[in-house]
């Protein structure tokens, strides 16, 4: 380190003016120095990602008995493909992620097109949108599943007095799933909104103006304007977006019991993961879904970033 | 600000379709969003009874302090949440210091092999936090090559909230749109990479420093399998694992009341702070 | 250029260093050696800071073993619950249990899986566990596994019927004579749940897995069992498992004496049953000391009654348990110390944990629970006569509890697999009107036969 330090004196040197050798140590210097930018951040993803990542890989091949590890080989992967509720837990968790992109997605950017049209209260807005978020979750679920509950909970009570039908929410195998979305909205939308409020405030003026003299009406000025000035904090949180919701695990292991609901009409694939691991101790078939989930999330991303060039070429 | 031409143009508004808008947005917004924050006030105020009574009281029939204070105690929640911030406002600064010098050095230094590496972290976006958790578990026991156990410790939230793939990505998307003969004219001036970064990148980027401070906060204080697992201490705990591992030893009552006083400081430092958070988003653009 | 490259690796390094300098010594691995005949233990499962007069007695009785043994240091470590599913596995992953830890009898698979355990056959002797002779050989049935021992047990349990004697007052019920069969508790229940109020009669689990766990219970009362002898099949597609399904259907949905909340799992229901909402629900006896000093609820108010059954007190119940195992780090001293130290804790008449009945009693505790069920001979008798001197709360209330004696069965193996296949069964005649209890219970059976299989 300290000789280093201490050639980097040199730096004003004429050496930088001479030719090829010279460019070499450029070249050399500048990968030093850009590798040396990298290597904090290159170290904990190697540490904490990368090598607990080969780990995963490797034990989704492995069974451990009595102390002794032992290859398996595809045993693991039969063993979750022929669980049950395998097939469920993927229905769910599609149908989780569909649910929570319109919510979770096509809301927030819905409120901040209006947001951003009030000329008035929008600090008050702005504060309750994001007050959820500020919660801690455990917090927030104990909450809605108070709220959620038949028989002592509000929602119901509420419906009940305005002479509308009732429902057993989060124990109705139809509703569950929405139920949990709706919950799970409603504690994270606060950031998607804000920041794409934050995208809005930053569309000039006069894009809309041209439009408007175009003939352009409201909608068409959302699709024309609005969105494709937003494109890229658009994407970069429908991507976010569907890696975070098929990953989803707090809010129906909370409000749930556990996070099967009845009929397992809650049940995703990260809860299977989770029982796997934790409740059956069965750690290698954990794994080994867990490489069916990231191989998935994998080809998802391969499209969205395919379908990403493709927009921008 | 109302200055600045909207969706909309305001010459053009009907003021009593405004006014009439206006009034029903603030008042679902207040419903929905101040409604359940009501009921975890009010809640945490009903007798145990009162509190899973069917059907339920609009409003709590005998007020009931002392829950506020056993929740106190009982949870020890100035602890768990001195912890939550303490690990919260590190992982933070560790975040801003490598994931910046990462991305600038992915986008401006372009070392050798330097889109491998991206390569690399993105793929770790994919990979279910459920599985890693275990092996993740496992290296911080054992670090490798430094064998040493960081359990218990805040560097075991610290560290792994740095291999954070998705921040990255956004600080070198923001970093790719500054123009290159900024940089240039730096360097030819005899500015280091670090000077460059510090005086002429940095400044630029205020807005997705923000976005990456937001995002960095919220993630250590949503986060719930980790710190229960990195952080077994229980005088260690995070708030939202805390509540969760004392859930079962309260009452209702006195559980709902915990969550409400785990609401408040964060509410007031959001509500002191909204505005710097809000110009930091708003200060530049995000646009594609 | 350079500069900023090394003031960047340097600051990283630095980071690094102090990162790894200060971080926290290892939980509870096995470094108190037997230096100079000096040895250290931990053990976990200690009281935790929400229940002050709990911490002070662990205390009082750390150190009265402390002075007992002065070659012996123990380190206390607070958990609640003792068992978090998360953290024991992680845990037994990482080889990172205390010296001496916590166990449910049920753990014994995983725990010898992970190889974690250690053999502790030839230190288990009169010297270091006076009592050894005297508990049950049912209770060393779960401990022990080719011919080896692997646990000291703490606590055992067999399932009845908590009752709430109050409601029972109120519902003008006998609360001395709680039910003996599905029809009597159908009979109580009607009388509490019209009471009015929001007031359930009886409750259930369908969640969390612990919807199976009593629908295993309910089904050895009914003389069935959950898996073929062998243990490939499951064996609950009968009469029986059908019996189990229709008494609760009935409950639920003909006689409504259930709420329209479900999906309960444990906690759940003691909450409601300590605030005087719930009138009776299966659970082991020292649910009620966890009611009385969690949740702010009164002994007085409850008593037991067996395991019901079809024509009588059930045919059997489910008995479990909890235990003390030893990290298979520990030196052989280390492992001598715990079991002195466990036997100390809880083993051991009129001292420690759970039977220093003087002390409890002065301290306004509850005496007079008839758990654990650990004992025979001369020990059980003295447990009994010192339990009865100082009894803080009418025995008579759990008379026909201990009286009716249902032998308690052990979990089936791959016990939390199948428990959540029957979840569904649970939730489903809970909480659908029109569900087909039959239907249910074959798909539960294919469902655990393929699990069963794939094990």
């Amino acid at each position: 380190m300290a000789v280093l330090t201490a050639s980097s004196g040199t730096d004003s040197s004429p050496a930088r003016a001479t030719g090829r050798p010279g460019a070499l140590r450029r070249s050399v210097q500048r990968n030093l120095a850009a590798h040396g930018f990298l290597i904090g951040a290159v170290l904990c993803f190697a540490c904490f990602s990368w090598y607990p990542m080969v780990r995963e890989v490797i034990m989704s091949f492995q069974k451990v008995r009595a102390g002794r590890t032992t290859w398996v080989g595809l045993h693991n992967l039969n063993q979750v493909a022929n669980d049950p509720s395998f097939w469920q837990a993927w229905r769910n968790t599609a149908e989780f992620t569909g649910m929570a992109l319109l919510l979770g997605f096509g809301l927030p950017f819905v409120l901040a097109v209006v947001m951003n049209e009030l000329r008035h209260t929008r600090g008050y807005l702005r504060i309750l949108v994001y007050l959820p978020v500020m919660l801690p979750p455990v917090s927030s679920l104990v909450l809605f599943k108070d709220l959620y509950n038949p028989d002592s909970g509000l929602l119901n009570r509420l419906l009940h007095l305005a002479h509308l039908p009732t429902s057993g929410w989060l124990q109705s195998p139809n509703l569950a799933l929405l139920s949990v979305v709706i919950a799970s909205t409603w504690m994270n939308m606060g950031s998607a909104t804000l920041i794409y409020l934050a995208a809005l405030q930053n569309i000039p003026g006069e894009l809309y103006e041209a439009a408007e003299l175009d003939g352009a009406g409201l909608l068409q000025r959302i699709w024309h304007v609005t969105i494709p000035q937003t494109r890229l904090i658009l994407s970069l949180m429908l991507m976010l977006q569907i890696v975070a919701t098929m990953q989803v695990f707090v809010e129906p292991f909370v409000l749930t019991n556990g996070g099967q609901g009845v009929n397992g009409s809650t049940a995703t694939v990260v809860y299977l993961i989770y029982q796997y691991a934790f409740n059956f101790s069965n750690y290698g078939a954990a794994c080994a879904l867990g490489l069916l989930l990231l191989l998935v999330l994998a080809g998802f991303s391969v499209i969205y970033v395919r379908l990403n060039r493709r927009a921008e070429a | 600000m109302s200055a600045t031409r909207t969706l909309i143009n305001p010459a053009q508004l009907n003021r009593t379709v405004y006014r009439t808008v206006l009034i029903l947005v603030v008042a679902a917004f207040t419903l929905v969003f101040l409604g359940p924050l009501y009921l975890l006030v009010t809640d945490g105020l009903k007798g145990t009874t009162e509190a899973i009574q069917t059907p339920p009281t609009f409003y709590p029939h005998h007020v009931q302090l002392s829950n506020y204070s056993q929740a106190w105690d009982r949870l020890s929640i100035s602890q768990l949440l001195l912890n939550t911030l303490w690990y919260a406002f590190g992982a933070l600064a560790f975040q801003l210091v490598f994931d910046i010098g990462a991305a600038y050095s992915l986008s401006k230094l372009r070392p050798v092999l330097g889109n491998a590496i991206l390569g690399l972290m993105l793929a770790t976006l994919m990979i279910p936090a459920m599985v890693l958790v275990v092996p993740q578990y496992l290296t911080v026991l054992d670090l490798p090559l430094l064998h040493l156990n960081l359990l218990n410790s805040p560097w075991a939230i610290w560290l792994p909230s740095v291999a954070n793939a998705f921040n990255i990505y956004l600080l070198k998307r923001f970093f790719d749109s500054v123009p290159q003969e900024l940089l240039d004219s730096a360097a030819i001036d005899g500015a280091g990479p670090l000077r460059t970064l510090l005086s002429i990148v940095l400044p630029m980027s205020r807005p997705i420093i923000g976005v990456v401070s937001i995002f960095a906060l919220v993630n250590v204080w949503k986060d719930f399998l980790w710190p229960l697992l990195a952080e077994p201490d229980p005088t260690k705990q995070t708030l939202n694992a805390g509540i969760y591992s004392l859930s079962l030893g309260v009452p209702q009552n006195i559980l709902i009341a915990a969550a409400a006083i785990s609401a408040v400081p964060t509410v007031l430092f959001f509500l002191f702070f909204q505005r710097n958070i809000m110009s930091g988003l708003t200060a530049g653009s995000l646009k594609g | 250029m350079r500069r900023s490259a090394a003031l960047l690796i340097t600051a990283t390094a630095l980071s690094l260093t102090a990162a790894c300098s200060s971080s926290a010594s290892p939980g509870g691995s096995a470094t108190g050696g037997a230096d100079n005949g000096k040895v250290t233990i931990s053990i976990d499962c200690a009281p935790p800071s929400s229940r002050p007069t709990q911490v002070q007695q662990w205390n009082d009785d750390i150190a009265a073993f402390e002075k007992l043994h002065p070659n012996i240091t123990v380190k206390s470590i607070d958990t609640f619950p003792c068992e978090t599913p998360e953290l024991f596995t992680a845990a037994l992953r990482g080889g990172t249990e205390a010296n001496v830890f916590y166990t449910y009898f049920t753990d014994r698979q995983q725990v010898l899986d992970a190889g974690q355990a250690a053999d502790i056959t030839s230190y288990v002797t009169a010297d270091t566990l006076p009592v050894k002779d005297d508990i049950l050989s049912s209770v060393w049935a779960p401990l022990q596994a080719g011919g080896k021992t692997y646990g000291i047990p703490r606590e055992n349990y067999t399932m009845g019927m908590i009752i709430n004697r109050k409601l029972f007052q109120q519902a003008g019920l006998n609360p001395d004579q709680p039910p003996q069969t599905w029809a009597d508790v159908e009979t109580d229940a009607k009388k509490i749940a019209a009471l009015g109020n929001g007031v359930a009669g009886y409750g259930d689990y369908s969640a969390g897995n612990n919807g199976g766990w009593h629908f295993t219970a309910e089904m050895y009362a009914q003389g069935g069992k959950m898996v073929s002898d062998d243990g490939k099949k499951a064996a609950f597609n009968n009469a029986q498992g059908l019996a189990v399904l229709q008494n609760l259907q009935k409950l639920r949905y003909t006689d409504n004496v259930m709420g329209s909340t479900q999906l309960y799992k444990w906690g759940d229901l003691q909450k409601q049953m300590a605030a005087g909402k719930l009138g009776m629900y299966i659970a082991a006896p020292d649910d009620i000391t966890y009611m009385v000093q969690s949740l702010g609820a009164k002994y007085a108010d409850y008593g037991m009654g067996p395991m019901p059954g079809d024509s009588g007190p059930g045919v059997g119940t489910l008995g479990g348990g909890d235990d003390y195992m030893f990290n298979v780090k520990d030196t052989p001293a280390q492992i001598k110390a715990g079991i002195q130290l466990v036997s100390y804790l809880w083993l051991t008449e009129g001292q420690g944990q759970q039977f220093n009945y003087s002390r409890s009693k002065a301290a306004g505790q509850a005496v007079g629970i008839p758990e654990p069920q650990l004992f025979q001979g001369s020990t059980a008798a003295k447990d009994t006569q010192l339990k009865t001197a100082n009894a803080t709360m009418s025995v008579a209330a759990f008379t026909p509890y201990v009286g009716a004696n249902v032998p308690g069965v052990t979990e089936p193996a791959n016990a939390q697999a199948i428990y959540k296949i029957l979840d569904n069964a649970m939730a489903s005649v809970l909480t659908d009107p029109h569900a087909d209890a039959q239907k249910l219970l074959t798909t539960a059976e294919t469902q655990v036969n393929q699990v069963l299989a794939n094990a």
